[in-house]
């Protein structure tokens, strides 16, 4: 039976660069932690393992930041016996947390990782219940895994939410070179998961059909020119990267909508009057609307849709 | 694709039609209660659809005989009448809907000839011209070679005068076929592609060359035509070489003995992406412009497809303007930008059609 004892320890006798267990991500806001550990004191003390001399941290990597930040040189902890195996130290690791909060998606993934050099898919769905917290299959299991061994900065990636569980597992089938390009991708955007799988998708697409690998795609240079583009904002990115995937993967339809865009335009039906082609043009439904507050707007729109009809250009809109 | 695996529902009866295929096929026959035992085969596979183009299953049709084929109401259809033969296909083409339509798809042969026999009697007793095809949901002569099926089918409809039987394949399984009395009532069809087309995406079929001579020896012995360009493929340079296809037809086969060309463009339901992408790795067939259609199918944008079939109607109609070209699924619009005409009434298509099939084949003009 293992078990641990509550002791002051110096912080400096910490070795902060063995992060063997971290699981959590760093806080980005150590600032916040600090002060509320300030205000409250250390609610939940660190775990330690005596080795080397030295401690290394088994739980609390945030915490024990927090408080070199307020300038601690000692700090209460919990520390755990000499003889504890790494595979006991790492279900503290685990345990400290998925019993405290539920793990999110990027911290589940890094824990399995580190539990499969212990344990197969099977064995740790046996005990996901009392490891995790939760359930998990094995089939699970082996997806998160396959993630888990995506290339750097995969995993940081996903806990800043710049990519998707389901993302990353659409990832795991091209080649290391075409999903560091992804990645990069990602850490400069800002898309929700169908947008993510809709920028894959399409670059997938247009890479099979035109006969070029992702790799040479990604050499693109409109693409190249937006996500180089240090003064647009991530979301700016994320609009301009699907605009111009359209283009390239549907360029007759892209060019006929903004055809028939511009026809539209020409009408000069002002803000009131909308006049929308069928979706597609696969329909034949145009539709035409407009509001009116009062007669003297509804008149105003009227007249303004009977000078249209004597615009040659009007019958243009309906022929592509 | 050879047959590895033969399975006989033990409600077929053992009679001369089942045995001349177990000594066609030489295959130790596996009898079974039902079909659960082939299912069972054919999912334990890796690829449960190829396993299920090498498992023949021999069973009885316990659905409709004969049924209307099942069109939408945004497209116009052509009211075809589907003799349910059997089900999927020893070929292999990538975008054969078969193989997201059936879960999962099973090789079936309906044995039992004396039933469609008695199926098409009550059939050819009716005042109406049927047009009557086994392709719907398999290829006509995929067992020219081990059944009797074919032959018996010509020979049914040799004897009336108000339905004809279309034999729709890209096979070149003709023979048993060549000397048979069939006065005039089957019509042999082949459906077309480019040697593009046919070489990337139709796994295992005749080449072009290869259906186009077969046509051309059916045709010598008295046999009407019909061709099918259909699913038609848009990619690079897919107008000249549809246009090239159309002249290799007029150079091995008359005009006069065509029945009728349709042509329609490459649309699948969503679900279908996922198995080409699985099965067909090389193919790039889903990956045109495509959108969501009407039928909630994945058609190509409309102007394209407008685009290719004004090209392939023009040049079909150099050769003789009265061949009876029409679109399997396409709307008013489709039809007014290429054939300047929509045959707007319920049945007009039809009606079309079944003139065409009296011209040609010798059915009786009173049905009309
Ligand atoms: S020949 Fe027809 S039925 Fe056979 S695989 Fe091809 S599309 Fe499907």
């Amino acid at each position: 039976m293992m078990s641990e004892h509550l002791c002051k320890i110096d912080i400096g006798d910490i070795d902060l660069t063995d992060q063997r267990y971290q699981i959590s991500f760093s806080n980005e806001n150590i600032a916040f932690l600090g002060q509320s550990i300030r205000e409250t004191g250390m609610i939940h003390p660190p775990m330690v393992r005596p080795l080397n001399n030295q401690y290394i941290i088994v739980s609390g990597f945030n915490r024990i930041k927090a408080s070199i930040y307020n300038k601690k040189d000692t700090i209460l902890v919990y520390t755990i016996k000499p003889d504890a195996d790494e595979y006991q130290c790492l279900l503290k690791s685990i345990t400290a947390i998925s019993f405290k909060r539920q793990l999110s998606q990027a911290e589940l993934i890094r824990s399995i990782k580190l539990l499969n050099k212990f344990l197969d898919e099977k064995q740790m769905a046996d005990k996901s219940a009392a490891i995790f917290n939760m359930e998990l299959n094995a089939i699970f299991i082996k997806d998160l895994l396959n993630i888990a061994n995506l290339p750097e900065p995969a995993l940081e990636l996903i806990h800043k939410g710049n990519i998707s569980f389901k993302t990353a597992r659409r990832m795991q089938f091209f080649q290391q070179e075409t999903i560091k390009s992804f990645l990069n991708i990602f850490s400069k955007i800002k898309a929700s998961n169908n947008k993510q799988l809709e920028i894959i998708q399409y670059i997938e697409e247009i890479s099979k059909r035109d006969a070029i690998s992702m790799e040479v795609f990604f050499q693109n240079h409109e693409i190249q020119k937006i996500i180089l583009n240090e003064k647009s904002e991530p979301l700016l990115k994320t609009k301009l990267i699907r605009e111009n995937l359209y283009k390239l993967r549907f360029p007759t339809i892209f060019k006929t909508r903004q055809k028939v865009q511009r026809k539209i335009n020409n009408l000069k039906l002002g803000n009131t009057i909308k006049f929308v082609p069928p979706e597609n043009f696969e329909s034949q439904n145009y539709s035409i609307s407009f509001n009116a507050k009062n007669y003297i707007e509804f008149k105003a729109n009227i007249k303004t849709l009977n000078n249209v009809l004597e615009n040659q250009k009007l019958e243009e809109v309906f022929n592509q | 694709m050879k047959i590895h695996q033969l399975f006989i529902d033990n409600a077929c009866t053992r009679n001369d039609e089942v045995d001349y295929i177990i000594s066609k096929l030489n295959i130790e026959p596996q009898w079974v209660d039902n079909s659960q035992p082939v299912y069972d085969f054919i999912n334990n596979d890796s690829d449960p659809i190829l396993k299920a183009k090498k498992t023949l299953f021999l069973t009885k049709n316990r659905g409709a005989v004969i049924k209307e084929c099942p069109g939408t109401s945004f497209y116009t259809c052509c009211d075809y009448t589907i003799l349910h033969t059997g089900t999927f296909c020893t070929m292999d083409c990538s975008y054969c809907i078969l193989q997201a339509y059936f879960h999962p798809p099973i090789l079936q042969y309906f044995t039992g000839l004396e039933t469609f026999g008695q199926n098409l009697e009550q059939i050819f007793t009716k005042n109406q011209i049927f047009r009557i095809g086994t392709g719907e949901y398999t290829d006509s002569l995929i067992w020219e070679k081990i059944t009797l099926q074919p032959k018996f089918l010509v020979e049914q409809f040799a004897t009336q005068n108000n339905s004809l039987l279309e034999l729709k394949t890209k096979t070149t399984n003709i023979e048993s076929l060549l000397d048979l009395d069939h006065n005039g009532k089957t019509i042999i069809a082949w459906s077309l592609n480019t040697p593009d087309v046919i070489s990337s995406e139709e796994k295992g079929t005749a080449s072009l060359k290869s259906r186009l001579e077969a046509a051309k020896r059916v045709e010598a012995k008295g046999y009407k035509l019909a061709f099918h360009f259909d699913p038609m493929v848009i990619y690079p340079g897919c107008e000249e070489q549809y246009q090239k296809v159309i002249h290799q037809i007029f150079k091995y086969v008359h005009p006069e003995n065509i029945v009728w060309i349709s042509i329609g463009s490459f649309r699948f339901m969503p679900r279908l992406k996922q198995v080409i992408e699985k099965r067909f790795i090389d193919s790039t067939i889903c990956y045109g412009e495509f959108i969501l259609g009407l039928d909630n199918k994945m058609r190509y944008f409309k102007p394209l497809r407008i685009k290719l079939y004004r090209a392939i109607i023009e040049t079909i109609k150099e050769y003789d303007p009265n061949i009876l070209v029409y679109f399997c699924m396409e709307d008013e619009e489709v039809w007014e930008k290429s054939f300047g005409f929509f045959p707007k009434r319920v049945g007009e298509l039809g009606n079309l059609l079944d003139k065409s099939a009296v011209r040609h084949c010798g059915l009786n003009s009173l049905f009309l």
